[in-house]
């Protein structure tokens, strides 16, 4: 192995590479705009202010221009609804594939299975096309419903159903439990786990969705977050403090749910990896 | 007389509880089918609706021209494909994505497998960096994006900040169009990291710590044990890892939009994002689709080949 001081050295750059820029981020949000340019080189002020303030977090909040409150309620109700329908549809689904026994079923789950090759990438333009149809376009239900159903969802919960075993649901249907109750009173309440670690990536894949939205939403008004800030970015007289408070603001939700259900959100990355 | 009334009794008896078990059983099935069909209508449906009917709607569109201004379409054979195979705008952006992958592949999982390397032991402090070194993949790409474009900032990034200490040049990241690609890899890179470190250490944890110290009795060098069981050991997971990589590295356009819009001079431009454009700037749907449906062939020679890897892998 490598000598143990240079493992250590090494670490710690990966580390201060790893959260550095973050750092950068929040502290530069909380810096006057005068400030934010003047601390460049290799001193404690490149990271800590000196005059500290919350000008730029009353901008974003107060500004009738960037109303990032609204983006925030805006993407929160998307993502809940996304995340709240899909595991109960995914989870109805896998649940099904793995422990009920139906006709074409060995031909409908390889043929469903296929889905996981086909990127959305490439299909955007022609859902889009779908969507503008169905005269969703601009409506939350274009972001909503196509987002629901997920392959890989369901694929992870047929492997954690496949593990309860077919005597404790029969033994259900004896006493006169109906299939559903079966799934909600016995299948889901083994599962809670997978369907935190599930709720997790599908929430977080909503709140950073950005090419959807872009997209399908044109009403400013409608617009989620990550869109948002990105139209910040690109505006002629880019107030960067602000932007750095929108991105703090966007981040520190997620930083926090990630550190408390980390050992949920990391299974979930193994588990797939592995059986991937 | 008694035993075989006896007898007889048992048999119908016996019989009378087959039909009934029987009559059990077809209206159990049946009502199992009918749940089964419940259960998995609304996903069915939806994979119908968004996923399938827009592959084949994409595959009749990329034979069409149509531009969705003046909502006429008219079937035009492989022209689109004939163009895009001229178009050097789509050969180019199809070489930047495949630039991006073939620079981000190699370099993105060795630093994923040494970074796994340093903190997989299960201990407080390998998790504490752990933790810190996954930061960067839940920090959401628009904000990342953003962010990145104030640290490349040629006069006050944090970048060229650092690049100073060092007694580096600064670095115009994304206004110099050599350059520019190179600011899109390490921003991928700092975000992805961390999620294939995960994958690694799962990878790294199942490899019985025995035959490390077999190799220790018989006195291996770290080298030769890095070799001879770590990375033979690992295929699976480096197969996965790869490519994984690739199919992400080669639709790789979220912080092409944010980043540099594509530029400058179009040297950013990627696949995805010349799709984007063609299809919601210049409203060519027929042109997207079909740009669109040669990149899905692409990714889907990938995912056969790595179908073809796990296929392998198993056996072995």
């Amino acid at each position: 192995m490598v000598p143990a001081s240079r493992q250590w050295v090494l670490m710690f750059a990966i580390a201060a590479i790893s959260v550095l820029p973050i750092l950068w981020m929040a502290m530069g949000s909380l810096r006057p705009r005068q400030e934010l340019f003047q601390y460049i080189s290799l001193e404690w002020h490149l990271f800590v202010p000196v005059k500290w303030t919350l000008q730029n977090y009353a901008a974003i909040f107060v500004q009738t221009s960037k109303p990032l409150g609204l983006y925030i309620k805006n993407t929160l109700l998307v993502a809940v609804t996304v995340t709240a329908l899909s595991l109960w549809f995914n989870s109805m689904a896998a649940f099904s594939f793995a422990k009920l026994q139906f006709r074409f079923r060995k031909i409908i789950l390889p043929l469903f299975m296929s889905a996981l090759v086909i990127p959305g990438e490439v299909t955007m333009v022609p859902t889009y096309l779908l969507v503008h149809q169905l005269g969703w376009v601009d409506s939350y239900t274009a972001l909503i419903v196509p987002s629901v159903i997920s392959v890989f969802s369901v694929f992870m919960l047929i492997q954690f159903f496949a593990e309860i075993p077919r005597e404790l649901l029969e033994a259900g249907r004896i006493d006169g439990a109906s299939w559903f109750g079966i799934y909600s009173r016995i299948a889901i309440p083994s599962s809670v786990p997978a369907m935190i670690t599930l709720g997790l990536i599908t929430f977080l894949g909503q709140w950073d969705s950005y090419l959807w939205p872009l997209v399908v939403i044109n009403d400013e008004t409608k617009q989620m977050l990550q869109v948002a800030i990105a139209t910040f970015s690109n505006l002629q007289n880019t107030e960067w403090g602000q932007i750095l408070a929108a991105d703090t603001v966007c981040s520190v939700p997620i930083i926090i749910l990630f550190l408390v259900l980390q050992k949920y959100y990391v299974q979930s990355i193994v588990s797939s990896g592995i059986k991937g | 007389m008694l035993p075989k009334g006896r007898a007889e009794q048992r048999r119908s008896l016996f019989y009378r509880k087959g039909v009934i078990r029987l009559k059990i059983t077809s209206a159990y099935h049946k009502q199992e089918e009918r749940a089964a069909a419940l259960f998995i209508a609304p996903a069915i449906i939806s994979l119908l609706l968004f996923t399938f009917y827009p592959m084949v709607k994409a595959f009749m569109t990329s034979f069409e021209d149509y531009n969705l201004i003046s909502t006429n379409s008219s079937f035009v054979g492989l022209t689109n494909y004939v163009n895009l195979l001229k178009d050097p705008e789509f050969l180019r952006s199809l070489l930047h994505s495949l630039h991006f992958a073939v620079i981000v592949i190699p370099v993105q999982t060795a630093l994923a497998l040494s970074m796994a390397l340093l903190v997989h032991r299960s201990s407080k402090i390998s998790g504490f960096f752990r933790t810190t070194y996954f930061l960067p993949v839940v920090i959401s790409m628009g904000v990342a994006s953003t962010l990145f474009k104030l640290v490349y900032n040629k006069d006050f990034g944090l970048l060229n900040s650092v690049l100073k200490i060092f007694g580096l040049p600064p670095v115009a990241f994304l206004s110099d169009s050599h350059a520019a690609m190179y600011g899109i890899m390490l921003l991928g890179m700092w975000k992805a990291a961390g999620f294939f470190m995960i994958v690694f250490i799962a990878g790294l944890n199942n490899i019985p710590r025995s035959l490390y110290e077999a190799a220790e009795v018989d006195g291996a060098t770290a080298l030769q044990k890095f070799f001879k069981i770590t990375l033979p050991l690992l295929r699976r997971t480096m197969t996965f890892v790869v490519v994984i990589t690739t199919m992400d590295a080669i639709k790789i356009s979220g912080p092409v939009f944010i980043l540099t819009g594509g530029g400058p001079a179009n040297s950013t431009t990627t696949a995805v994002y010349f799709i984007y454009k063609t299809a919601f700037q210049q409203m060519d749907m027929g042109y997207a689709t079909a740009a669109a449906f040669i990149l899905f062939v692409i990714v889907l020679i990938i995912s056969l080949i790595q179908l073809r890897l796990f296929k392998t892998d198993v056996e072995y």
